[in-house]
């Protein structure tokens, strides 16, 4: 018997056609794990650069009182929350900054939507909290949501930072002019695979959280130093 | 630090994965079996891996690729009142083993997630689906922490860093919601056994 067979024997019940399936089952999952590897190499390539500039860009806002909001749709709305999460609550591992994740409340979420639209979910937030200096995050895989279209246009109407994550070739979110000024930060993971953009996103938020965390302590130490 | 040293913290333990390939193909055939037979699949997780559990359910609920059924699965981290309400009353180690002792049935499935595997909730909670007889599914770090043994199908990821291990469970919970369709697609091999 194989080790496979030794440690999950139960699988090889089903005869030679579950054989040749797990075989596929499992060159499939090393096929993604060297794809993500691969689509993390290229976002460094295209992005490294900027990721530092908006990072030191966030901390500015931070320190001089910003908050951070959050918004996606489906799967990005639970990244929207993770990021959120993290800038607000990271344990030791750095110091808590203000966060929100436009995407928890259900009572604003359904009363918007259903009063106004769903295209108004996070605009109608960012207008009610968003205040000059404060930053706008926005995930999306395709980069085509009208909501977060929206509330992008909302954040850079009262002076935000914004930032966005999208997937594919960028979308409408490629074709807003706050993105083409150099003053706001788009990272458009260039993969077809809304799962793979997911992941790559992920890496993106977290090393942007890092960084910030990393400029924020820095200009600490520096300030002590003098 | 720079930009590129964040990145290349990632590489190894993503890279890893691949050496989770059989755990995972395991995982997901006994999934496709229970889903196959009507079984629903419940996912938790605290912090950062609560937004992962919803994310799991919604993958399933709603799949991005176009044509893939939709499966029954559930976040057990979605309702702020029982949460709330049972880490109040009970204590927090039991805000997912309650819902799961009102929903789960033996058909079922059970997903923990934990990055460091030392989360009290998510332990308590796959104890409770295995004692209904549920199949248990675990995600973790480093070695698993105390997690290990704890569920039927545990992937870790070799990092001690929380944010690298959450990035290689959402490729895995990915590869898992898109494996568990292949399965399904070929129900012949879904009858007999299937681990729980």
């Amino acid at each position: 018997m194989t080790g496979m067979q030794q440690l999950y024997p139960f699988l090889y019940a089903g005869g030679p056609g579950l054989d040749a399936l797990m075989a596929d089952v499992r060159r499939s999952t090393a096929e993604k794990a060297a794809d993500i590897a691969r689509l993390r190499e290229s976002v460094l390539e295209e992005y490294g650069e900027a990721l530092a500039v908006c990072a030191a860009r966030m901390a500015d806002a931070f320190r001089a009182g910003g908050r951070l909001f959050t918004f996606g749709n489906g799967g990005s709305s639970t990244d929207a929350q993770d990021v959120a999460a993290l800038f607000l609550n990271p344990g030791d591992a750095g110091r808590p900054l203000p966060a929100l994740a436009l995407t928890t409340d259900v009572a604003v979420v359904t009363a918007l939507s259903n009063d106004i639209g769903f295209e108004v979910v996070f605009a109608r937030q960012l207008a009610a909290f968003g205040r000059p200096g404060d930053i706008a995050l926005a995930l999306s895989t395709s980069g085509n949501s009208d909501n977060l279209i929206a509330a992008l246009r909302e954040a850079a109407r009262r002076g935000m930072l914004t930032v966005g994550l999208a997937g594919y070739t960028g979308g409408q979110m490629a074709e807003e002019p706050a993105f083409s000024d150099g003053r706001h930060h788009l990272f458009v993971v260039p993969s077809s695979s809304v799962h793979r953009i997911q992941e790559a996103q992920t890496t993106i938020y977290h090393a942007l959280w890092e960084l910030t965390q990393r400029e924020l302590t820095q200009a600490e130490l520096d300030r002590e130093a003098r | 630090m720079t930009v590129t040293e964040v990145f290349r913290r990632r590489a190894e333990p993503a890279a890893a994965l691949a050496g989770e390939a059989g755990t995972i193909a395991a995982a997901c055939h006994a999934m496709a079996a229970r889903f196959h037979r009507g079984g629903r699949l419940f996912t938790f997780g605290t912090g950062g891996a609560a937004t992962d559990a919803q994310h799991v359910a919604v993958e399933f609920v709603h799949p991005v690729i176009v044509g893939k059924r939709a499966l029954p699965a559930l976040s057990l981290t979605g309702d702020v009142a029982t949460l709330t309400g049972v880490g109040a009353g009970a204590g927090f180690d039991e805000i997912f083993a309650h819902q799961l002792r009102c929903f789960g049935g033996p058909d079922d499935m059970a997903l923990g997630i934990s990055p460091d595997g030392r989360c009290g909730s998510v332990r308590r909670a796959l104890a409770t689906a295995r004692d209904l007889g549920m199949l248990t599914v675990a995600l973790a770090g480093g070695d698993g922490g105390e997690l290990a043994g704890a569920a039927d199908h545990l992937v870790t990821v070799p990092s001690a860093d929380p944010r690298v291990v959450k990035e290689v469970h959402v490729t895995a919970y990915h590869v898992l919601w898109e494996l568990v369709h292949v399965f399904l697609e070929q129900p012949d091999v879904l009858t007999g056994e299937d681990g729980a």
